[in-house]
């Protein structure tokens, strides 16, 4: 049982892909699967990932999940948005006036389905903020921005972007955490997925050596394709490992401190709660105080992503997750 | 193993039609993408690799080239779906096995710097 006035917890149908993909459930199911375990009633969605129509959804489609999110009692928070930039490989992204209105659809859609706030990203470049704030102003929706591996509080692009939420001091822009850029390691079950497919213990000790390195996830990543190739390592095994330049880096997790204040949502990003409670890669235990101790009343959603590698039962990990937040929340020690 | 994002042989399977073998092909990652980010990088049937210079995608009402595929901006290939691969350069009896390689690549639009490479083999028989 989460405090009343404290963070709350909730789930993003992201950390079910596999069973999404491999088409176990549909979304009237999934849905009310999810409510069904207790994992709810906050969720997150991912609307190119759940929504056939989307970035623009129809009138009819709105009232379709507006019934579902009413028979299931799930509460829709987050709508995560994307900024599609680059449309065609290797040729230069979309005009500025194509990408605002490309969030703009996915904004209208967000509001029109009922979600309280909007996941945006870095990709959006910050000085079409000016033009983009103003528009989820008049729609009454917020916008926190996905502060992702490898950005942490001190990155450039952050600092950018608090520059400019200093200069606009609109309501509707925030911060939306994800914890996998202030990771302890490389999840030792991503390094063991990578094992079983057969990657050398030389390409995994190569990419425990780079990824503490400063520098930006495709620069690190290239560079160990490089000297992996060279070395005569399976292309396949270079792409299994690189995953981790891309979802994971090793920033400071008390780094989070600096951005409570702004944050409108948590993606409580995570790859293994072992069954003592613990998770194997993300120091929850120094993180989550920091936002309840910090004011944090908005939702934590449990974003298991585990998937993009191994088939492990989603609805186990994200409840392990959730119960594992609970006793941090509630400030309780581990069980020996 | 191959984990569900990184599929490219859809449930389908393959399907003799007038117009040559058609492939069921599913989108590698975990969320819809523009057709436009995703090439089909080749197709191999029992060794030998396909010509794939008249190809056609289809997709719901849609029918490209290749050509035309690099081009389709914003038409969005839904996750759960899956497209259909026409290869005029190839046949094959119904009711026959055959080993089949196929290769899709994919560039997420919001990723700068990133290509994934997805190659599945799979022994299907034709429908």
């Amino acid at each position: 049982m989460t405090v009343a006035n404290g963070p709350q917890l909730g789930v993003t149908l992201y950390s079910f892909t596999n069973e999404w993909l491999t088409r176990q459930f549909d979304l009237d199911t999934l849905m009310h699967e999810v409510a069904r375990r207790g994992l709810g009633p906050n969720i997150e969605i991912i609307g190119f990932q759940s929504f056939k129509e989307f970035p623009d959804v129809s009138d009819r489609f709105a009232g379709t999940f507006k019934d579902l999110v009413a028979a299931t009692g799930l509460n829709p928070v987050s709508l995560a948005i994307n900024s599609d930039r680059f449309l065609r490989p290797g040729q230069q992204p979309i005009d500025d006036a194509t990408l605002v209105e490309y969030h703009k659809r996915q904004l209208r859609s967000a509001k029109k389905l009922g979600f309280s706030l909007v996941r945006y990203q870095f990709a959006l470049p910050v000085h079409l903020l000016p033009e983009i704030a103003p528009y989820a102003e008049d729609l009454g929706i917020r916008m926190g921005v996905e502060v992702h591996a490898p950005m942490w509080a001190g990155h450039p692009a952050v600092l950018a972007y608090r520059e400019m939420y200093d200069k606009l001091q609109s309501p509707v822009l925030g911060w939306i955490p994800d914890f996998g850029g202030t990771a302890t390691a490389i999840p030792p079950s991503l390094l063991d997925a990578a094992r079983a497919a057969g990657a050398k213990e030389s390409l995994i000790e190569l990419v425990k050596e780079i990824w503490p390195e400063p520098g930006m996830s495709h620069e690190k990543a290239g560079k160990l394709r490089e000297i992996a190739l060279k070395a005569g390592h399976d292309p396949r095994h270079i792409q299994a490992v690189n995953l981790a330049f891309f979802i994971l880096s090793n920033n400071d997790p008390k780094s989070w401190a600096e951005l409570v204040d702004r944050t409108i949502h948590i993606h409580g990003k995570f790859y293994g709660v072992n069954e003592a409670g613990v998770e194997e890669a993300i120091p929850y235990d120094t993180i989550l105080p920091l936002f309840r101790d910090g004011g944090f009343t908005g939702t934590i959603v449990s974003e298991w992503e585990g998937h993009a590698y191994c088939e492990a039962d989603a609805f186990e990990q994200v409840r392990r997750h959730q119960a594992m937040c609970r006793r941090i929340l509630a400030d309780e020690p581990v069980a020996a | 193993m191959v984990v569900p994002a990184e599929r490219v042989i859809g449930e389908e399977g393959l399907r003799a039609t007038p117009a040559g073998l058609r492939l069921a092909m599913r989108l590698p990652w975990y969320r819809s993408l523009p057709f436009s980010t995703v090439a089909v990088a080749s197709v191999v049937i029992d060794g030998e690799p396909v010509d794939l210079t008249d190809v056609r995608v289809e997709f719901d009402d849609h029918s490209w080239s290749l050509a035309e595929l690099a081009e389709a901006t914003n038409v969005f290939w839904f996750i759960r779906d899956s497209a259909f691969l026409v290869m005029p350069q190839a046949c094959a009896e119904p009711g026959s096995e055959h080993s089949v390689t196929l290769t899709l690549n994919v560039a997420p639009p919001y990723i700068p710097g990133m290509i994934r490479t997805n190659p599945e083999t799979a022994t299907l028989t034709v429908a």
